[in-house]
């Protein structure tokens, strides 16, 4: 009997499963399945999973446990999200969400080969696999209006869409793959640059909300954008971002926040006139891991037990819902403190328009599902190494759900409700 | 990410500023002091700093360079008290890589520039490991320092004391180096065996040695003229060195005294098993049964139990994590392979880190003693230490995270968290000694 691998579907968007299936093996054969990838800056990306064939010498992926490799146990995606770098802490991005797939290709051996021989061996078979950022028909418009930059993304159909807000970390530049995710799921998404980008200025002194307001003002008065709110997809110090815009624009009706602060960090923020100045920041406690990577996640505890109220920002004023999404074990920040105490503080002022999901095992860095755990990067002109946290498998898990979740939450607080009436 | 470059030059910087201001009037001088600044490596150093401003901010930081040019370095952050001092056996550290108080924590949090090095002191007799204590005005966090060193110490970390007497070994089959201590002696006798990784490490058999002991560094593959690999384990080897160790002039009959770690610990424990020349064994992080390779002795033939291949896990880091590697010894048709320690005359320690990413090390000892007891023998102990990995060493060793081996095509995860780790070290070396001195010392009959 020949062996077969089937995977399907063979192209598709990068948050969606890929079912995997070797056929024809001996029965009880032990495999190694290999994924590699190689990104457009060409660095090689590996995971490896050993398998055992069942009595009639099939493997599916959905069914049976991987004995040994990146990941153990039942993942019918693990090849995907516990692919590593070859060179060592290499993060997996893509820069172009258009015109172009990430390529796959899954290898099997049917033995089990230690590592050491795969790449002086042949695979028995293989196939190349499309994972792409957007659907057919999704539209990318480059925005620079008034001191708007960024990339507008609009859902392939006719109509108008409910509108989002994408705000990445504080590093600056532009990252476009959430956004051009999102809207290949019907939301019409604006990846708002607001650092380090086209002409805006590269090391900010100051987070001025008018300029995210505008971005908010855009996006409604868009065609192709349905209204009367928008929502907010942030992470890190965009999720500070997210959090003050919910607090002073009613227009913002739905804001998740992703591994977020309660406060402002580094610059102060300004919004007509108000300052808000950031929490102050202990360098000392910063802790170094067995690896020599550097984790800020208590850079903010000395000052957090002194500080008065005043410092953290007042969430009890938007009107909008919240949804929190924290990485347990992230060492960047706090993250599951900062939410915490966010959301005590509604609970005190009588709010309950927030939802919190907290995914232990989980670091910094949630993406989009399947995407690898990037556990730590060099910031340029930096000279060390920042540990975001994260065990592959519990990150991976809270990845593919987080992901479902926020769907459901933009889609439940920006979608009209259509009642009957009788 | 939340930190940008800006935020931590402009703390850094400004802190830096605020403190460089020298008053008109004198200028306390800073003084660093590390005492005992010669010492074996096994002793602590007192680490103070006095002279400092009151409240003030500084980095510590240990670097050292091995004999193969690596560099090793490691850094905390304190604050000075009222009266300008630290003290490191009671002030606690900020951050850094270690965060309380830690008197040697500089030492054991030692990490290596380059990736997966493994701290190991070849040379033992003619030169000790050079540690340079800097301190600086700030908190120094990146790689690169560009602050001015406050103060400055050197630190000697010795493997070997005047009087140690180092011979190699080339007698019958056996290869190693013997280390006597000073004196007529006699001395009690230990072999030291290291693990998979082959050719002879000296390290801790010479620090033994300066503890009192008379100790054979034993090598039993990839060393001079024996097998480049392990494919088998044989016993009479093992006691051929044992008796070449009881007939040395300097080392007392009629016993002698093992210690051993890893795959060492499995040849350790046949020998406690079948030779009764050991009396003592220390078993550090190995296994209760045969596996990879068959072991020999006379007639006897010790099947191995297998290995399975898919069952080697990856880390984060690209290290090899191979606890789930070995078949299981309580499984009924391994039992073959399972070494008969009720055979074992003399007393045996388990020491065991029960975060060992490498082997089932707990397990393994587990079902140690459970066979002892369940043939009515109480000969055995165990110690085990939450949070330690695989690699359990002389004290203040830094915890390696992974290293090479050869067998290998990616570096072997050992596991440990590092505080827990290192106190692993410091109490299981005290357990080590006292344990060998009990054991070992003759009990002289008067006649």
């Amino acid at each position: 009997m020949m062996i077969q691998l089937t995977a399907t579907p063979t192209s598709a968007l990068i948050d969606e499963p890929v079912h995997i299936r070797a056929t024809g093996l001996p029965p009880f054969q032990i495999v190694v399945l290999q994924a590699t990838l190689k990104d457009e800056m060409g660095n090689l990306f590996h995971s490896h999973a050993y398998y055992k064939a069942n009595e009639v010498g099939e493997v599916d992926l959905e069914r049976a446990p991987s004995l040994g490799g990146d990941y153990v146990g039942v993942h019918p995606m693990g090849l995907f999200w516990s692919l590593k770098p070859e060179n060592i802490l290499t993060k997996l991005l893509k820069r172009d969400v258009m015109s172009s797939p990430f390529l796959v290709q899954i290898k099997l051996y049917d033995s089990n080969l230690p590592l050491i021989h795969i790449p002086t061996t042949a695979p028995k078979v293989s196939l190349t696999l499309e994972r792409w950022y957007t659907a057919p028909g999704t539209k990318r418009i480059q925005v620079r209006e008034g001191h708007i930059r960024g990339t507008l993304f609009l859902p392939p159909g006719e109509g108008r869409f409910p509108g989002v807000i994408d705000l990445f970390a504080g590093v600056g530049g532009l990252i476009e793959s959430r956004a051009s995710l999102l809207a290949s799921h019907g939301f019409a998404t604006l990846a708002l640059a607001y650092c380090d980008y086209e002409d805006l200025p590269s090391q900010p002194e100051k987070t001025d909300l008018e300029y995210f307001e505008e971005a908010v003002n855009f996006l409604l008065r868009h065609p192709k954008v349905l209204g009367p709110g928008v929502g907010i997809v942030s992470i890190s110090k965009g999720a500070e971002i997210g959090l003050s815009m919910a607090i002073h624009l009613k227009q913002v009706t739905a804001t998740v926040l992703i591994n977020g602060p309660n406060f402002v960090i580094r610059i102060p923020q300004v919004y007509r006139g108000q300052i808000s100045q950031p929490l102050p920041f202990s360098p000392q406690l910063l802790s170094i891991n067995a690896l020599g990577l550097a984790e800020f996640q208590h850079n903010f505890e000395e000052a957090r037990n002194e500080a008065n109220e005043n410092f953290l920002l007042p969430i009890e004023k938007a009107q909008g819902h919240f949804l929190f999404i924290v990485g347990e074990d992230d060492k960047n920040l706090n993250s599951k403190a900062y939410a915490k105490q966010a959301t005590e503080q509604l609970r005190r002022n009588g709010k309950n328009n927030w939802t919190l999901l907290s995914y232990p095992g989980a670091g910094h860095l949630l993406e989009a599902p399947y995407s690898p755990l990037c556990c730590a990067s060099k910031i340029s002109s930096l000279h060390l190494f920042i540990h975001w946290g994260g065990e592959v498998t519990p990150h991976a898990i809270a990845q593919e759900h987080s992901w479902k979740e926020i769907k459901k939450f933009l889609r439940k607080h920006l979608l009209p409700v259509v009642t009957s009436q009788l | 990410s939340i930190i940008h470059p800006a935020i931590l030059r402009t703390q850094a910087v400004s802190v830096t500023k605020r403190n460089t201001t020298p008053s008109l009037s004198q200028l306390p001088m800073v003084q660093l002091t590390a005492t005992p600044a010669s010492a074996l490596a096994d002793e602590p150093v007192h680490i103070r700093v006095t002279g400092l401003r009151p409240l003030q901010m500084v980095t510590l930081m240990a670097s050292l360079k091995d004999e193969k040019g690596n560099v090793f370095w490691s850094r905390a952050f304190y604050k000075a008290n009222e009266v300008g001092e630290l003290d490191l056996m009671q002030t606690p550290a900020f951050g850094g890589d270690y965060v309380g108080v830690h008197p040697m924590g500089l030492f054991w949090s030692l990490k290596p520039k380059k990736a997966f090095q493994r701290l190991l002191k070849k040379d033992v007799m003619n030169s000790p490991f050079w540690i340079t204590l800097n301190l600086y005005d700030s908190v120094c966090f990146e790689d690169v320092i560009t602050d001015q060193v406050m103060a400055s110490q050197v630190v000697q970390r010795w493997f070997s004391g005047p009087g140690l007497q180092r011979v190699q070994i080339r007698e019958g089959r056996v290869r190693g180096a013997l280390f006597l201590p000073p004196g007529e002696g006699p001395f009690p006798g230990v072999i030291d065996l290291f693990g998979g990784r082959g050719g002879l490490v000296e390290f801790r058999a010479s620090l033994l040695a300066a503890r009192g002991f008379a100790v054979l560094a034993l090598a039993y593959f990839a060393y001079e003229d024996l097998p480049s690999d392990l494919l088998e384990i044989d016993l009479e080897y093992f006691e051929e060195a044992a008796n070449l160790l009881l007939a040395h002039p300097k080392v007392q009959t009629p016993g002698i005294g093992v210690i051993s770690v890893s795959k060492g610990a499995e040849i350790g424990l046949a020998m406690a098993c079948f030779l009764k020349q050991v009396v003592a064994t220390i078993w550090i992080n190995g296994t209760n049964a045969i596996f990879e390779f068959p072991l020999r002795y006379k007639d006897m033939v010790i099947t191995p139990i297998p290995t399975f291949v898919e069952r080697m896990q990856l880390d984060i880091s690209g290290a090899m994590r191979l606890r789930h590697y070995k078949g299981d010894p309580w499984d009924e048709l391994n039992q073959q392979s399972v070494l008969p320690i009720e055979k074992a005359l003399g007393s045996i320690l388990f020491i065991v880190g029960e975060n060992d990413e490498c082997m089932n090390s707990k397990e393994y000892a587990e079902q140690a003693l459970h066979q002892l007891r369940s043939h009515g023998r109480n000969n055995g102990r165990m110690l085990l230490y939450p949070g330690a990995g695989h690699l359990i060493e002389p004290p203040y060793s830094p915890l390696c995270y992974a290293s090479p081996n050869k067998n290998f095509s990616l570096p072997l995860l050992w596991g440990g968290d590092p505080a827990a780790h290192a106190a692993a070290q410091e109490h299981s070396w005290g357990e080590i000694l006292k344990f060998f001195r009990q054991h070992l010392t003759q009990t002289r009959s008067k006649l």
